[in-house]
Order: C-alpha cells, then sequence, then structure tokens
C-alpha cells in the first residue's frame, strides 16, 4: 500500500495586492485589492513506504505548500490526499503522532533554554514512554554527535548545530513518515554532508518515507533515488534524477581534441561552439544529430581524442526552470511561497 | 493528566527560561508592583475628599484592587504572554509547529509561556488583602464568603481569558494587529471599577452589556462584592449575580473556543 | 537649498506611507482611546456624589471631566510611542551606523519622521476627537476661552509635543552607555503617568508632593496646556509659566544634541 497518496490536490489564496505611492496607500486605507494566487494546481502523487523523494523546484513551485497540505497544517481547495491512511487536514491526534515536519528556516525550539527542555516537552506533548524517551534520544543524539551541547541555550548553538537539534526532536516519537523543508539551507559544506550522512543512514536503518525539498543539488543526488518536479503548482517530471537530462536536454556535449597544427575553421556548422581553446573545442550538439555530428568530425579532421556527455546535471535543471517559468508567474510568487 | 504533566513542563520551561535573565525578571517584579502602588495612591488621594465611592468606603475598595490584582495578575502570569505570542507566531509562520502538534492547538498556544514575574503583584494582593479586610467597618467573617472567593477569582480570570483569546484569534485573521492588544486594555478598563458607578441614563445600558453581553463586570464585581462585604449585598442585582457569574464563565470559555476554532480555519485556509 | 528641502520632503513622504500600512490600527485605536475616559466620567460622577461637596481643589465635576478631555490632545501631542525604545534598538543591533555614514542627521530625521506620524494620526483622529468634544461640550461649563488663552493654550501644546519628543530621545540616547534602556523606559513611563497629570490634576497631590512636581518638566507634557485651557493658571503667570516650558525644551534640545555627539565619539571609539 502507498504510504502516500495524492489525487488532483489544489491549493489556492488570496493575497492583497499592495501598490506603490502615496496616493495608493491612501487608496489602501479604505479599499484592497486581492489576488487569487494558484499554490497547487492539481497533483496525483504516490510515494511507496521507505521511499526518500525530493521535492525540487524554483521558489514558488508549490513545494512548501504540497509539505504543509501532506501536514495539515493547512486544507486544500480541492482534490484528495491520505498519508499512512489518514486525511491530513483532519488532523488526528493519531496521525500527527506519526509524522514530523522540519522546516529548515523556522525553529520550534525553544530560544533561550537548552534544547534538552524542549525534547522533555516534546515528551510530554507527543506521550511517550520515558524509557522509549531516553533511549530514542541517547540514539539520535549519538548519532549525531550533539550530546555536549543539550545543556547549551539554543540561541547560542551554530546554524548546523541547531539544525541536528530540530532533526533529533522532529524524530523522538519516531515517525514513520517524515518531512524536510530545506533542511540544509544556510549551512556550510560540512554541515551539509553531515545532515547528508545522518539521513540516509536513519533512513536505511528505520525503513521511514521521506519527503524532502531542497535547492542543493547535492543533498537531492546524496539522498534520493527519485525526484518529483514541481513548477507553478504542477508536476512536470516524476523519476531518476539522470533521467531528468534524458527528458528536459535535447543536447549532447561534443569534445574533440584536434591533432595537427590548427584548429579547423567554422566550427559552428556542427554545432553550437559552447568553448574553443587550442586544440580542444566543446560543442552542442542536438541529440539526434550526434551520430551523423561525430562521423562527420571524424572524417573531416585529424583528431586526438573525443567525448560525449550529458549536460551538466544543474544547467538542465536551471534551464527547464526557466523554461516553466515563463512569464510573471515565477517571480510574482517569490514572496508569497515561502 | 497528560495536559497537566505538559502544563507543568511548560511552566518549568518558563522558570528556567526566567531564571536566565534574573536581572530582567527582577526588573519586571519591581515595575508592575510599582504600577500597583501607584494605582493604590491614585485611591488614596481621592480618598482623601470623599467617603465613599459609589457605596463602597476606603477599606472595601481596597478589597476591591486587591481583587483586581489576583486577578489581573493571574492573567498577566498565564495568558497574556501567549496572546502577545499568537499574532507573532502568525506572522513568523510558528503556529504552523503548534498545529502539528498531537495536542489540543488551544491548549498549547493558550498556556505555552508563563511570566512567573507578574505574580508578585499576587502576594502584594495578599497583603493588601489581610490589611483591607479586618479594617471593614462592621466586618464579620464568613466561611462561605472565604470559600467562594478564590473560586470566583478564577471565575472571574477564565471570563478574561475568553475575552484576550478572542481578540488575539481574530488577529489571525488579520494579520499583524497591534491595536487588537489596546482593544483589550481597554475594554478590561471597565471591569477595574465597581459596577454602581455605571449609573444613570448612559450608564445603566453600559453596565448592562458590560455584564449581560460581554460580562467582564461580574469578574472583579463578584468575587470583591463577596468579600468586602456580606455576599453582594449592595450590589444592584444582588447574590444573583454570584450564580449568573458561574453561567456566564462557561457560555465565554465556549464561545472563545468557537470563535478560536473559526480563526485556525481561516488561518488553514488563506496561508500558503 | 532646494536638495536639502527636497530630502527632506523625500524622507516626510517615505515616514507617511510607512505610517499608513496599518491603517486598522489608526481608526480603532484613535477611538479607543476615548473608552478610558467613560470610565473616568463615572468614577469621578460616583466621587462627586459620595464627597457631596460642588467642587475639589477648586474642580467642580465638569471641570475634572472636562480636564480628563484636554489631557487626551496633549497626549496625543506629547506622548511619543517606540520613540527612545526604537532609538535604543538601533543603538542595540547598529542601525544608527547608517546615520553616521550617510549625510542626514538622526534628530533631524527622527523628528520629521514623528512629525509625519502624528499628522497622519491627527488627520485620522480629527474626526473620532470633533466628536467626542461636540459630544461633551457640556462640560466645558466656561465655553472658550479667551482668544489670547487659546493662542497660549496652542502655543503650549506645540511646546509640549517638542518637549515629549528631545526628553525621550534623550533618554534613548542613554542607549550609547547601557544597551538595556527598556526598565528605565518603563520606570520614566509610570513616573511620568502620575507625575505629568494625565491620571488626576496635580493639584490633588498633597504638599510636599506638589512642590516637587512644580519644578520637574513632566507637568508641561499633559497638565499644563489643559490647565491654561481651563482657566486655572492666572493670566499674570501665563507669560512666565509658557517662558519656563520653552526653557524645558530648549534645556532637552540642547541635551539631546549633546548626548548624541557623546554618544557617537564613544560609539566610534569602540569601533561599533
Amino acid at each position: 500500500m502507498s504510504a502516500i497518496k495524492i489525487r488532483n490536490l489544489q491549493k489556492s489564496y488570496r493575497v492583497y495586492q499592495k501598490k506603490e505611492g502615496l496616493g495608493a496607500s491612501l487608496a489602501g486605507l479604505f479599499r484592497r485589492e486581492y489576488r487569487t494566487v494558484d499554490a497547487v494546481k492539481g497533483i496525483d502523487l504516490d510515494v511507496e513506504g521507505g521511499e526518500f523523494v525530493a521535492f525540487l523546484g524554483p521558489n514558488g513551485a508549490g513545494k512548501t505548500t504540497t509539505l504543509k497540505l501532506l501536514s495539515g497544517v493547512i486544507s486544500p481547495s480541492g482534490g484528495e490526499a491520505t498519508v499512512l491512511g489518514h486525511v491530513p487536514w483532519r488532523r488526528e491526534n493519531d496521525y500527527r503522532r506519526r509524522f514530523a515536519l522540519v522546516m529548515g528556516q523556522k525553529n520550534q525550539l525553544w530560544w533561550d533554554l537548552p534544547a534538552q527542555e524542549s525534547f522533555k516537552l516534546h515528551q510530554k506533548i507527543y506521550r511517550i514512554d520515558p524509557a522509549d524517551f531516553a533511549r530514542t534520544r541517547d540514539e539520535l543524539v549519538d548519532l549525531l554527535d550533539i550530546r555536549r551541547l543539550l545543556s547549551q541555550p539554543v540561541r547560542e548553538l551554530s546554524l548546523g548545530e541547531r539544525m541536528k537539534m530540530e532533526l533529533t526532536a522532529a524524530l523522538l516519537h519516531s515517525p514513520e513518515v517524515l518531512f524536510l523543508d530545506e533542511p540544509t539551507i544556510g549551512l556550510d559544506v560540512v554541515a551539509q554532508h553531515n545532515i547528508q550522512l545522518f539521513l540516509k543512514h536513519y533512513q536505511k536503518v528505520r525503513g521511514i518515507t521521506i519527503l524532502l525539498t531542497s535547492h542543493y543539488m547535492k543533498d537531492i543526488a546524496a539522498l534520493c533515488k527519485r525526484v518529483v518536479v514541481i513548477a507553478r503548482g504542477e508536476i512536470v517530471y516524476d523519476g531518476s534524477l539522470a533521467g531528468i537530462v534524458d527528458k528536459f536536454s535535447g543536447h549532447k556535449v561534443l569534445t574533440v581534441q584536434f591533432g595537427g597544427e590548427r584548429m579547423p575553421g567554422n566550427l559552428s556548422r556542427y554545432g553550437e561552439v559552447l568553448e574553443e581553446v587550442a586544440p580542444k573545442a566543446r560543442l552542442r550538439v542536438d541529440r539526434g544529430e550526434i551520430a551523423k555530428v561525430l562521423s562527420a568530425v571524424l572524417a573531416e579532421h585529424a583528431v586526438d581524442d573525443v567525448s560525449v556527455e550529458d549536460p551538466p546535471l544543474e544547467e538542465v535543471i536551471a534551464e527547464m526552470f526557466a523554461r516553466s517559468s515563463d512569464g510573471p508567474a515565477a517571480t510574482d510568487l517569490q514572496p508569497v511561497g515561502m | 493528566m497528560s495536559y497537566l504533566g505538559v502544563f507543568l513542563t511548560f511552566a518549568r520551561n518558563s522558570l528556567i527560561r526566567d531564571m536566565t535573565f534574573r536581572a530582567n525578571f527582577i526588573i519586571e517584579l519591581i515595575s508592575s508592583m510599582s504600577w500597583m502602588a501607584m494605582n493604590l495612591g491614585f485611591y488614596t488621594l481621592v480618598y482623601r475628599y470623599t467617603q465613599n465611592i459609589a457605596g463602597w468606603d476606603k477599606y472595601e475598595f481596597f478589597v476591591f484592587i486587591a481583587t483586581t490584582m489576583f486577578v489581573n495578575s493571574l492573567v498577566q502570569a498565564f495568558f497574556m504572554p501567549n496572546a502577545e505570542e499568537l499574532s507573532e507566531m502568525v506572522r513568523t509562520g510558528g503556529l504552523d509547529f503548534a498545529l502539528l502538534k498531537p495536542i489540543d492547538t488551544q491548549f498549547l498556544v493558550s498556556l505555552q509561556r508563563v511570566n512567573w514575574s507578574s505574580l508578585g503583584n499576587f502576594l502584594v494582593a495578599l497583603m493588601l488583602l489581610a490589611y483591607a479586610v479586618p479594617r471593614i467597618e462592621g466586618y464579620q467573617f464568613s466561611l462561605a464568603a472565604a470559600v467562594l472567593y478564590p473560586l470566583y477569582i478564577v471565575a472571574g480570570v477564565l471570563i478574561l481569558y475568553s475575552v484576550m483569546i478572542t481578540l488575539a484569534a481574530t488577529s489571525i485573521w488579520l494579520g499583524r494587529n497591534q491595536s487588537l492588544y489596546d482593544f483589550w486594555f481597554y475594554i478590561t478598563n471597565f471591569s477595574r471599577y465597581p459596577m454602581e458607578i455605571y449609573d444613570g441614563p448612559f450608564g445603566k445600558p453600559l453596565q448592562w452589556a458590560f455584564t449581560f453581553i460581554i460580562p467582564i463586570l461580574v469578574v472583579i464585581n463578584v468575587p470583591a462584592g463577596i468579600m468586602a462585604k456580606p455576599i453582594l449585598a449592595d450590589n444592584p442585582y444582588g447574590p444573583w449575580l454570584a450564580v449568573f457569574a458561574v453561567l456566564a464563565t462557561i457560555a465565554a470559555l465556549a464561545f472563545s473556543r468557537w470563535v478560536f476554532q473559526k480563526a485556525l480555519g481561516s488561518y488553514r485556509s488563506a496561508s500558503s | 537649498m532646494v536638495a536639502r528641502v527636497q530630502t527632506w520632503w523625500t524622507i516626510f513622504r517615505i515616514c507617511v506611507e510607512e505610517r499608513l500600512v496599518y491603517r486598522g490600527d489608526f481608526a480603532l485605536g484613535t477611538l479607543m482611546r476615548f473608552l478610558p475616559i467613560v470610565t473616568q466620567i463615572f468614577l469621578w460622577t460616583a466621587v462627586f456624589a459620595g464627597a457631596g461637596k460642588g467642587a475639589i481643589v477648586g474642580y467642580s465635576q465638569n471641570d475634572i471631566i472636562a480636564y480628563y478631555l484636554l489631557t487626551t490632545i496633549t497626549r496625543a501631542f506629547a506622548s511619543m510611542p517606540g520613540l527612545a525604545s526604537g532609538f535604543a534598538r538601533q543603538v542595540r543591533e547598529g542601525e544608527i551606523k547608517k546615520f553616521m555614514i550617510q549625510p542626514i542627521d538622526v534628530i533631524g530625521f527622527l523628528l520629521l519622521a514623528r512629525v509625519a506620524h502624528k499628522i497622519i494620526y491627527y488627520a485620522v483622529a480629527l474626526g473620532p476627537f470633533a466628536l467626542v468634544f461636540w459630544l461633551c461640550r457640556g462640560y466645558f461649563t466656561a465655553g472658550w476661552p479667551e482668544p489670547t488663552v487659546l493662542a497660549a493654550f496652542f502655543a503650549s501644546l506645540t511646546m509640549a509635543f517638542l518637549l515629549g519628543f528631545f526628553l525621550e530621545l534623550t533618554i534613548g540616547m542613554i542607549s550609547f552607555w547601557f544597551l538595556e534602556v527598556s526598565s528605565l523606559l518603563f520606570v520614566y513611563m509610570l513616573f511620568n503617568f502620575f507625575c505629568s497629570g494625565h491620571m488626576f490634576p496635580l493639584e490633588i497631590l498633597p504638599q510636599p508632593w506638589q512642590g516637587i512636581v512644580e519644578f520637574l518638566p513632566l507637568k508641561y507634557l499633559a497638565y499644563y496646556p489643559a490647565a491654561i485651557f481651563l482657566g486655572k493658571v492666572p493670566p499674570d503667570e501665563l507669560v512666565r509659566g509658557l517662558m519656563i516650558q520653552a526653557g524645558w525644551v530648549l534645556f532637552f534640545v540642547i541635551a539631546c544634541r549633546t548626548a548624541l555627539n557623546a554618544g557617537y565619539h564613544r560609539y566610534s571609539g569602540y569601533g561599533g
């Protein structure tokens, strides 16, 4: 049975449109204009138990909104979803004890208190058996190597240490489903790597289902076999990370190292020239043309070396986002999509 | 009982927090006490020029002030910091986390912070009560009054809590709104006087509205009237007001609960 | 010169716009401001009924209520919500550096922002104020005062605004030396409430307190303009009183500037 099942899920809301200028501000005293934003426009998705799925998409694409819908923080304007057999926005306590949400940009620990006090509060709120609580906490604390920080006020911790504390708090009640919204945002490379290692290990050992949104391709490459790309409130891709390149990039990159004294001129007849430094040249060639171009190059010039590669993933994704956000909507959404 | 456990953890965590900012704690303690001292000073001055105000002589009125202090210190200690926090939580998105917890959201949001320094006034109120009661002319101790007084103080606190959480919940609708807090201050300002002063063609309807529609006049008048006078003897509504106060408390709690749930519903459908 | 005027005009406009964002706060907040007056009217009616005298310290019942109404005006001029605490926050968070870098005088900027704030406030508040005073015209038994007295009243009001601004900003500048001034501000606020005449006409104070208050600048923030309007200041003392008020304004203008220079000096000495 699917752990998460989403059918035609939709969410739209109204935002107040502030106008610029003194006159408009004055008018705003009496009348306000609102605009409807469709944050999620009919999503279908099935996630099996034990899967580690990444949500990928530009700012305001609807990733966070989807996570909030699945955690029952907000109610949808249409469609259905179940997580572990529960409808999230009914907010049954049974459901709330079975999942957790971690947001990289927000903290839910008491700012002025040592994290262990917040953990105790979690124990009371989630009604965790004291023995289970102690065991789970010790396990997490050792895995994340934060024991020495437990009695330090949260405000004195570094961002990376704080995220480890947030993760510990979220996992104390051993959730079966975990939603992670940008868990590594703002962290340095080492801290990012630590968090990745932990998530990978924990997911493997516990076999829990994780949905993750992130901007860092490294997070996703390290953790998720399956990637769901969301743009403008719709799913535009669902499959492996490598498959994105096949689907969205119609190009290959051809690198040729020429032999002989001179570089041949007029390389652009083979394809778009990306780089030309003698004796090497990098060309962008249509996928369908690659065999023909390659044989033509080999036939017409003395060639020392040749390679055909897919374009870098970051480039493909950036290109894909740029394409999916033609028009003003994507930039418009940015401030409200947080 | 698990809710009690959660509440005690809230109280404990708040105390740990207050103790880490000890200087701040002491300053808050002193300043809230001096505020009440000034209030007391004002009425001491007024009683230099009159024997009684609306049927309350000096020491009876001091009992009234002590009752105000009890109720206010409890409201400020347990509910005020949370109501203030609520609109902040809406603004920063902290409310999202509250909505995830397997516990009643209103309970969580209403009680998660305890402002221990406000309980300083509770002690001052005890002293003032002990000072004023024996000085009331012809005072007779009654067991009924001693038992009912604390119960009606709790009822009063619950009514004020209902008003406060109702106003705070509307901030979920409106987003950030400071004047809601002012509104609370001004509305409850009416409750700080003996209800007998609301007299005459304008006063009577006001008295009626603040007793039976928004029941803030019973908050202090009922416990104070029980303690200072033989069970509300002088009150325009008589001892029946005490019965009404119980009903009003239940109704206010139910109403505020309803508003809170509605506001949460609007938050869920309005935010991203 | 033109460029300078343009700069100030732009700053002024931005400040006005900023204030307008909080539209709901304004209209509601202004009407709320009069609610405590309602309870004061009832309280003093009860006090005078209890005293059985026509006048207390020279104030008739109507005079007292007129006095409270007038202090709402003086308060609207002299109160500076958030000025000192805002300045302290800027110092604490290092935002003050921006004024040390940009060619803008911080005192001038804040004064302009405050004027913008006040003008918007008066624009919205004029309606409610006019309504309340028209409804309460019966309390002003003496009718409109003489033109000269009226002129003195407005002069005193304007100076109350300036005095409130420079006094509170000077207190805010203490934050150059002590980062946490919020407790100090609270003490000032309490003291101000009691000694400026917000709470009651200062004549009610017994000696020696009345004599002490006489020598403090605080009375010019609330009591003095209201007393002028009600004819409580004898005509031959009017000029002298206004001179003293002007003297206090001047004193705090200089104190504020001196504190800023010394504060900048200290701040740059520490390297921010």
